[in-house]
C-alpha cells in the first residue's frame, strides 16, 4: 500500500527546507509559569504550523552546539533562487538599497579613531615621506617609465592601475611593518573570492503551486576584491557593540527586483578568501579597484556624475558585509546565535587616482525575518567621499600631490590588534 | 548541377587523403575499434575522390583588347569577365587593411633575423641557449648564493611554518571549489613566496628600494656569426632595483672561460625553431624610458601555468637563460654603447621560474658583449634545475586498493629550495 505519510524522522532531514525556513511568526513562547506536568509540545510530525515551528526549533537547538564547518554547511546546504548582489552595481541610488538589506546605518566620515587626533594612530613622518617617494614611483613607473603599448578597449584599469595597486599595497603592508607588528604574520591575497549568503526580509510567493506563502528572500554576495590582507587577530571595535547611534537604517519597501536584482540559483558560498582551516581568518583591510565601467570620466559622460559617490558607497557597504559577516561566520556565529563581539574590517576603493575609505563594524548577524524581530542593533558603515592623491602625470613629473590620502592609508595600515 | 555538388562535397576528402600518407591511414585504422565504422571519418579516408576540377585557361592575346561585359554591369554568356582596378577607399579603415607585400615593407631586409620570444620551444634547450648566448653553463647556484641561503639570520622567523601556510593557502584553501587550477595557484604562490620575502624589509630597509614590473616589453640584437638575433617581447615579472647585483665570478673564473669550448650539437643548426623574419628592426630597448629610478633588473620571475605546459623544464630554462641574456644585454648597450668589449663590470640577471611546483633557478652573468665569434671570454650562467618546493599538495588523499598512497594534505615539503629562492630575493640587499 502505497501511503503519503512521512516516516517519522523524515520531516527532522528536510527541516531546513524553505517551507519550514520561511514561517514568518515563529517566536518560541517560553513558558513562564511552573506547571506540575512537563509542557505538552506539539507534534512532530503534524500537518500543522506548531508542528513546523517545533521541528525548526528543535533543528537550530541542535546546530548549534555543531562546529563552525557543519553550521555553514548546514545553513548554506539547500540551493534556491536567491537575489544576487552585485558590490560594483550600475543601480542608480543603490547604497540605500544596499544599507537595508545588509541593516547597516552610514555614516559619513571616519570613525573617530581616525579624526580625533589624540587616539589617531601616530604616523611617523620618515614612514610617510618614504612611503611618498615609493608610490610616486610607482605611479611614474606605470604612467611614464615603463613603456606601455595601448591598452585594449575596456581594459584601462587593468592596464594601469591594477600593476600599480599591487605594488603599491606590498608596499603598504610592509613599511609600517615595524609600527604594527601584525602586518608582518598576515597573509595577502590578490584577486581573492568573498562570498557571503543570507535571509533577509519576506516576500509572498506570487505564483506557482506555492503561491501566495510566505518565504524569506535570500542574498548572495559574491565579491573579487583587487587584494586584501588578513590578520590572525581581531582588529579592535570602533564603537562598543550597545552603543546609541542616531543614523537610522533606510527602509525599503519594494521589491528588491525594482532596483534591480535579479535572481539566481547556483552555490550559497560563505568564504572570507580561505578555508576554515587558515590561521589568518580576521580581516584587517580590503582594497577595491573600480573597474572601467564605472570610472568617474565614463560615468560623467554618462549623465550620472551624481553616482559617482553613490556607487562607491554601495560598493563599499556590500562588500564590507559581506567580508565582515563571513568572518564572523567562521567564528561561528550565525542569524540565530548573534555575535558577541562586533567585528571590524576596512576598505579603500580606488580608481588609481581618486581613493575612498570605508571602516565597517558588523554588530548583528541576526538579519533573518525569524530572528529580526526585536532586534535593535545595527551594522555601521563608516566611509568618506573620494579623495584625490594627484592631479595627473605630466612627463615624468607628479602634479598636485595630496598627502591627506596617503596619510588616511597609512593610519589604516597602523590599525593593530589590541 | 550535381557534378558540382559531389565537387563540393568531395573536395575536403581528397585534401584529406592527399595529406595522409598511407601510414597515417593505417594508424587511423588500427584506432577504430572493432565494430564502429565512424561514417563521418571513414567515408572521407575511403571514399571515391574525382579529381579536382582544372580552371578555365582564360588565353590573353597581345595587341586585342577582350570585350567585357563591365558596360552592361551584369554576367553576360560569351563576353569576358572585366578586371577593374582595386578600390582605394579614400580612408584608412583597419578593418579592411590589407597589408604590402614582405618585400616592399620599407623594414624588409635581405639578411633574416632570428627571434628568440617569450613563446619559443626551443628544441636543444639549455645547450642552444648557451650556444646563442654565448655562455658556459655552471650547474648549480654559485658559492655566494649558497651560503646566503644557509645563513640563518637571513631567515624569516617561522619560516617553515610560514611557508608552508603560503602553500596550502594557494594550493587548497584559496577557493570555494574543492581544489584551484593551476592557472589560479601558480601565480597566487609565487606572489605570496615573494611577500614573505618583503617582509624581511623590517630588518633590511635597502629591500624597499625594489619595484615589480610586469608586462614590460624587451628588444635586444646582437650577431652571432653570420646571423643577427634577437630577444623581443613581453616575459614575466621582473624585480627592478636600484642597486646592480653584485658580481658573482671573479676575474680569474671570467678569464678560465676563455679557455672552455661552447658545445655545439652539429647536425642541428643553433638557430632551430627560432623564428626567422625578415622584416625586422634593430632595436636595443630594456622596456623602460631614460631615467628611470629602478634601472637594474634584478630577477625575472616567468611562471608555466596550465595543467598541459607550453613549455618543457629544459625548454623553460632555456628560456630563462635567453630572458636574463636579453635583460642584460639590454642594460650594457644602454650602459656602454653597442661597441662591443669585454665589461669591466660584469651584469648579474637572476631568474626564478616555476610552475607551481617546481621551481627552476637561473643567474647569469653577462661577462661579453664581443657575441660575434666563439673564442675570447665568455658569459656565465648558473643553473639550478628541478627543485621541488612540496611532492603533494592534496585536498583528498589518494588512495590505491584501499591504501592511502599519499594522505590529504601537504607532503615532501623542502625547505631548502624556499632557502634558494629568499636568498635570490635577498641578493645585492644583504
Amino acid at each position: 500500500m502505497a501511503s503519503c505519510s512521512r516516516l517519522p524522522l523524515h520531516p527532522f532531514l528536510s527541516a531546513t527546507s524553505a517551507r519550514l525556513v520561511c514561517n514568518r511568526n515563529v517566536q518560541v513562547e517560553a513558558s513562564t509559569a511552573k506547571s506540575l506536568y512537563p509542557p505538552i509540545l506539539p507534534s512532530r510530525t503534524a500537518k500543522s504550523k506548531s508542528a513546523k515551528r517545533r521541528v525548526v526549533t528543535e533543528f537550530f537547538e541542535q546546530l548549534r552546539a555543531r562546529p563552525v564547518q557543519e553550521k555553514i554547511r548546514a545553513l548554506t546546504r539547500v540551493q534556491r533562487k536567491k537575489y544576487v548582489i552585485y558590490p560594483q552595481t550600475f543601480a542608480l541610488n543603490a547604497d540605500k538599497w544596499y544599507q537595508h538589506y545588509t541593516k547597516t546605518a552610514y555614516l559619513s566620515g571616519l570613525p573617530e579613531k581616525y579624526t580625533e587626533i589624540h587616539s589617531a594612530p601616530l604616523i611617523d613622518e620618515s614612514v610617510l615621506s618614504e612611503l611618498r617617494s615609493v608610490v610616486c614611483s610607482f605611479i611614474l613607473q606605470e604612467h611614464w617609465y615603463l613603456k606601455k603599448g595601448r591598452s585594449f578597449i575596456q581594459r584601462e584599469q587593468e592596464h594601469f592601475v591594477t600593476p600599480f595597486l599591487r605594488n603599491m599595497v606590498c608596499a603598504l603592508k610592509n613599511l609600517p611593518a615595524k609600527e604594527n607588528p601584525v602586518l608582518c604574520l598576515s597573509s595577502l591575497d590578490f584577486d581573492p573570492q568573498v562570498n557571503y549568503y543570507w535571509l533577509r526580509g519576506e516576500r509572498t510567493i506570487p505564483a506557482g503551486h506555492r503561491s501566495g506563502r510566505i518565504e524569506p528572500m535570500r542574498f548572495q554576495i559574491d565579491d573579487k576584491p583587487h587584494s586584501q590582507i588578513r590578520i590572525p587577530q581581531q582588529l579592535p571595535e570602533f564603537v562598543p557593540l550597545e552603543a546609541e547611534i542616531s543614523a537610522e537604517v533606510p527602509v525599503i519597501s519594494v521589491a528588491p527586483d525594482r532596483l534591480p536584482l535579479f535572481r539566481r540559483q547556483y552555490d550559497n558560498n560563505i568564504f572570507i578568501g580561505a578555508k576554515l582551516e587558515d590561521p589568518c581568518c580576521y580581516g584587517h583591510t580590503q582594497f577595491h579597484m573600480v573597474p572601467d565601467r564605472f570610472r568617474r570620466d565614463k560615468m560623467s559622460k554618462r549623465g550620472l556624475s551624481d553616482q559617482v559617490e553613490v556607487s562607491l558607497r554601495a560598493n563599499g557597504i556590500a562588500s564590507l558585509f559581506a567580508w565582515t559577516g563571513a568572518q564572523a561566520m567562521y567564528q561561528g556565529f550565525w542569524s540565530e546565535e548573534d555575535v558577541s563581539r562586533p567585528f571590524v574590517s576596512q576598505a579603500v576603493i580606488t580608481d588609481g587616482q581618486f581613493f575612498s575609505f570605508f571602516c565597517y563594524q558588523l554588530n548583528t548577524l541576526a538579519l533573518s525575518p525569524r530572528a529580526d524581530g526585536n532586534n535593535a542593533r545595527k551594522n555601521l558603515c563608516w566611509g568618506t567621499e573620494s579623495m584625490r592623491l594627484y592631479e595627473r602625470v605630466t612627463d615624468g613629473d607628479i602634479v598636485g600631490w595630496n598627502d591627506a590620502v596617503l596619510r588616511l592609508m597609512l593610519q589604516f595600515l597602523l590599525n593593530k590588534p589590541q | 548541377m550535381f557534378n558540382a555538388t559531389v565537387l563540393r562535397i568531395r573536395t575536403p576528402a581528397f585534401k584529406i587523403t592527399k595529406n595522409c600518407k598511407s601510414k597515417d591511414c593505417h594508424s587511423v585504422l588500427y584506432t577504430i575499434p572493432h565494430g564502429r565504422r565512424f561514417l563521418s571519418t571513414s567515408s572521407c579516408l575511403y571514399g571515391k575522390i574525382l579529381p579536382r576540377k582544372k580552371p578555365r585557361v582564360v588565353h590573353e592575346i597581345a595587341g586585342l583588347e577582350p570585350i567585357t561585359y563591365a558596360d552592361r554591369m551584369h554576367f553576360v554568356p560569351g563576353l569576358a569577365k572585366p578586371r577593374f582596378p582595386p578600390w582605394d577607399r579614400g580612408w584608412k579603415d583597419p578593418s579592411h587593411y590589407t597589408s604590402p607585400k614582405l618585400e616592399d615593407m620599407p623594414l624588409h631586409k635581405d639578411k633574416p633575423c632570428y627571434m628568440f620570444n617569450q613563446r619559443t620551444n626551443a628544441l636543444e634547450g639549455v645547450r642552444q641557449a648557451l650556444w646563442l648566448s654565448k655562455s658556459v653553463i655552471v650547474k648549480g647556484l654559485p658559492a655566494q648564493i649558497l651560503t646566503l641561503a644557509e645563513d640563518p639570520a637571513n631567515q624569516i622567523e617561522n619560516q617553515d611554518e610560514r611557508v608552508q601556510d603560503a602553500i596550502k593557502n594557494s594550493r587548497m584553501w584559496d577557493t570555494t571549489e574543492i581544489r584551484p587550477p593551476r592557472e589560479r595557484f601558480c601565480p597566487s604562490l609565487l606572489h605570496r613566496l615573494l611577500h614573505l620575502c618583503a617582509g624581511l624589509q623590517v630588518s633590511r630597509p635597502e629591500l624597499a628600494k625594489r619595484i615589480l614590473a610586469e608586462k614590460y616589453s624587451l628588444a635586444v640584437t646582437w650577431r652571432r656569426g653570420e646571423d643577427v638575433f634577437q630577444v623581443r617581447g613581453q616575459n614575466g615579472l621582473l624585480l627592478n632595483s636600484m642597486t646592480p647585483v653584485p658580481v658573482l665570478a671573479g676575474e680569474e673564473q671570467i678569464q678560465s672561460t676563455a679557455d672552455q669550448a661552447l658545445e655545439t650539437f652539429y647536425p642541428i643548426a643553433p638557430t632551430i625553431d627560432l623564428q626567422r623574419t625578415h622584416v625586422y628592426q634593430e632595436k636595443n630597448d630594456t622596456g623602460f624610458r631614460e631615467g628611470y629610478p629602478y634601472p637594474h633588473a634584478h630577477t625575472l620571475f616567468l611562471m608555466e601555468m596550465g595543467n598541459t605546459p607550453k613549455l618543457f623544464p629544459e625548454q623553460l630554462r632555456a628560456k630563462m637563460v635567453m630572458f636574463t641574456f636579453g635583460n642584460a644585454l639590454a642594460r650594457a648597450q644602454a650602459l656602454y654603447g653597442k661597441e662591443p668589449r669585454v665589461l669591466e663590470k660584469p651584469i648579474v640577471v637572476q631568474s626564478v621560474a616555476t610552475n607551481g611546483r617546481l621551481f627552476q633557478f637561473v643567474v647569469f652573468q653577462l661577462n661579453t658583449t664581443d657575441l660575434q665569434s666563439d673564442s675570447g671570454v665568455k658569459n656565465l650562467a648558473w643553473v639550478d634545475e628541478d627543485q621541488p618546493l612540496y611532492e603533494f599538495a592534496k585536498v583528498r588523499p589518494f588512495i590505491k586498493k584501499k591504501v592511502v598512497k599519499i594522505p590529504a594534505g601537504l607532503s615532501g615539503y623542502q625547505p631548502d629550495t624556499f632557502k634558494k629562492f629568499l636568498a635570490l630575493y635577498l641578493h645585492g640587499a644583504a
